[in-house]
């Protein structure tokens, strides 16, 4: 086999040192640290959040319209490997090269986007969950979500926009706030949803989702 | 070898998992000598241990199951679909080396031979089976690829019955690819030069990374028993180009040549003239093209594709030298489908691939008139939390007899009606303790082998003789 290296030792050659590129060297080549917020957007966010976030699939979040100041403290936290729940791990712990200036521009970026969609099917509120939205469950403890989150569910700040969001994500989140200590920053959402039923979970979520744009 | 946990046996993100990647040949054939247990040993040692990771995941920083559907390699995500598409290129270039080993054992159901012999060697033993280095990752925003080699622990035996080892190379594939996407277009183009057919491919329903993942490689019945071209798993030369429009329309051409001289890094292991890799060759340039379309919504996505192929295979002297002239022609055309569902804790898969194979031998070395054979495999799957696992493949192989492919006369391998027709399901349990191991128990379960169920040979073997039980343990690093 050695042998036959050799003989084709010059394309294989050319090959191996392409593919092992310059291991080991720290030279920030290749590395994305370089490319713009934007073209960090075209060539990796946009593979599971949609050029515009707005994302096909409820594995992945919608990012179209969410709230700057949200976006920044969870790039940072996924940055600092603080956010921990299973999807951010597995999918957005690798992106503890991106600098300050990136996660800015990513967040002006998916911040100015036209506001998330409620998708096709999923317009129709629910009364429950609107009650919770709305109203809260004060027996209960439950915190009404309009309070921080806006009447429309828009979003302010820290508080990140839910109109429009995919309710199986809405619905994990809820689960790891309440389960977990996950997800950093979480204090206030783990007193509210303490005493919030699976069921209630899903109620609320549908409602938000519907609260999206319509197309 | 059919080392189809490849490619993606080293894109994984589990940190615990270090050493092999120093594995030297050296070593390898050492292991040749160890049982199983001694394997899963040494893997748990390396598994404990906490440094490296293969190659991707070290570039992405991202779990297996963000390529991987419900971490069940190699069956790619979309995500994982759109990161080989735009060349592997996402994320920090670093350490590009990886490694895999596999150990197993194989239990046919009826092992005698007829004649006093047995017919799967190594039958119930388990045995350190093969391994695999790789080189992969980026080079550049728009550069990236694999290459990977494999050394085969029980590749043959000598006159004297000992086992000898074969070093080759295995899957390759190296591409350049640019994206080009805004609010209203989505564009992805690129050039690959790979050396199997459809090792370039992204959908599991191709062959290269089709259904069984892992397969026995010493058991006499390791499934249908001939394939068509485009499922032979060849080291050949490829050059292709193709589009990716809007995340709905693929479309590949591509041109296979025999893998020498320039590119006999192509095909490491095998030569002209060795008795056992005997180079393949072609003759002048075999066109590939492949066309899909893709949807995707909520937590699903489905494909549906098309692929034909054109190979004429130069046939071989006594000894393996390649005769110029007459060749024999495969004329391949194939439909093919995918379905996914993927939302954690759930991953459903199902893959479905056909192809009709026109063959024409102008040799007449190996078949003795016109001849057609078609290949039917649909497999579903169901992951729960990417640890457990159960699958279900059905394969169905017919074709029209001919007596020189197909003889009869020849025990436990003949076929008295001279087809090679076989129909065969494979469930498979499997469980992946942390994500770069696999541990996995299959079962090939023949009912209908060689154009019978019944004394297919004109011998008395039947189909369900040749059942298969196959435990493995696989393992990257």
């Amino acid at each position: 086999m050695i042998e036959y290296f050799r003989k084709s030792g010059f394309i294989f050659s050319i090959a191996a040192l392409a593919l092992s590129g310059c291991a080991g060297v720290d030279d920030h080549a290749g590395d994305e640290s370089t490319l713009t917020g934007v073209a960090l957007v075209q060539k990796v966010c946009s593979m599971c959040h949609g050029i515009t976030g707005e994302s096909v699939s409820p594995l992945f979040p919608k990012l179209a319209g969410q709230q700057k100041e949200y976006l920044v403290s969870q790039l940072t936290d996924f940055k600092g490997h603080a956010r921990s729940d299973p999807s951010g791990v597995q999918h957005m712990w690798g992106f503890t090269h991106l600098t300050p200036t990136q996660i800015n521009e990513l967040a002006d970026y998916f911040s100015s986007q036209q506001p998330m969609h409620a998708a096709a099917g999923k317009t129709a509120p629910n009364a429950r969950g609107g009650l919770i939205f709305r109203s809260g469950l004060p027996e209960q403890g439950v915190t009404q979500c309009s309070a921080c989150h806006g009447a429309g569910g828009e979003g302010n700040g820290q508080f990140p926009r839910l109109a429009g969001q995919h309710a199986d994500y809405v619905v994990r989140q809820l689960k790891v706030f309440k389960l977990t200590g996950q997800r950093p920053r979480g204090a206030i959402m783990e007193g509210v949803t303490h005493n919030l039923s699976e069921a209630d979970m899903v109620a609320v979520a549908s409602y938000v989702e519907s609260l999206g744009n319509s197309r | 070898m059919h080392c189809d946990l490849t490619g993606s046996a080293f894109d994984r993100g589990d940190e615990r998992c270090t050493g092999l990647t120093k594995i030297k040949v050296g070593f390898l054939q050492a292991l040749s000598k160890l049982y199983l247990p001694g394997s899963i040993l040494l893997c748990l040692v390396f598994s404990q241990s906490a440094q490296a990771v293969p190659s991707f995941a070290r570039q992405t920083g991202q779990s297996c199951v963000a390529c991987h559907a419900g971490g069940q390699f190699p069956e790619l995500t979309p995500y994982g679909r759109l990161f080989k598409l735009t060349g592997y290129t996402n994320g920090v270039r670093g350490n590009p080396l990886a490694a895999m080993i596999v150990g197993d054992m194989t239990k046919t159901a009826n092992n005698d031979d007829g004649a006093g012999g047995t017919l799967s060697p190594k039958d119930e033993k388990f045995i350190a089976d093969f391994a695999s280095v790789f080189v992969a990752g980026k080079v550049t925003e728009n550069v990236g690829g694999f290459a990977q080699f494999t050394y085969n622990v029980h590749d043959r035996q000598d006159a004297q019955g000992n086992w000898l080892g074969f070093a080759h190379s295995d899957n390759f594939d190296l591409r350049y690819a640019d994206r080009r996407v805004d609010a209203n277009t989505d564009f992805i183009w690129g050039v690959t030069l790979h050396n199997n057919p459809t090792v370039q491919d992204v959908w599991n329903s191709s062959p290269a990374w089709g259904y069984p993942y892992l397969a026995t490689t010493l058991g006499a019945f390791s499934g249908a028993p001939v394939s068509t071209f485009l499922e032979s798993q060849q080291q050949l030369a490829g050059v292709g180009a193709y589009v990716y429009l809007n995340n709905s329309f693929y479309a590949e051409l591509t041109s296979y040549q025999t893998a020498k001289n320039f590119w006999q890094f192509l095909s490491l292991g095998s030569r002209t003239g060795d008795p056992d890799h005997p180079l393949t060759y072609l003759s002048g340039s075999n066109p590939y093209v492949r066309l899909a379309y893709t949807h995707e919504w909520d937590a699903h996505n489905v494909m549906l594709g098309a692929f034909a192929m054109n190979a004429k295979v130069l046939p071989l002297d006594s000894n393996n030298f390649p005769i110029f002239g007459p060749s024999t022609q495969y004329r391949d055309v194939g439909v093919d489908a995918q379905y996914q569902y993927l939302l954690y804790p759930h991953t459903f898969t199902a893959q479905m691939r056909y192809i009709h194979e026109r063959i024409n031998d102008d040799t007449q070395n190996l078949y003795a008139g016109p001849a057609t054979l078609g290949s039917f495999k649909l497999k579903g799957s169901y992951v729960y939390r990417a640890q457990y696992g159960a699958s279900l493949a059905y394969t169905n192989v017919n074709g029209s007899a001919d007596a020189l492919a197909y003889p009869s006369g020849t025990p436990n391998f003949g076929s008295e009606s001279n087809v090679p027709n076989t129909q065969m399901w494979t469930p498979e349990i499997f469980w992946m303790p942390i994500q770069n191991v696999r541990i996995g128990l299959q079962y090939n379960y023949f009912t209908r082998f060689n154009g019978a169920s019944t004394n297919y040979d004109g011998n008395g073997r039947n189909a369900k003789d040749n059942n298969t039980t196959f435990l493995y343990l696989w393992a990257a690093f």
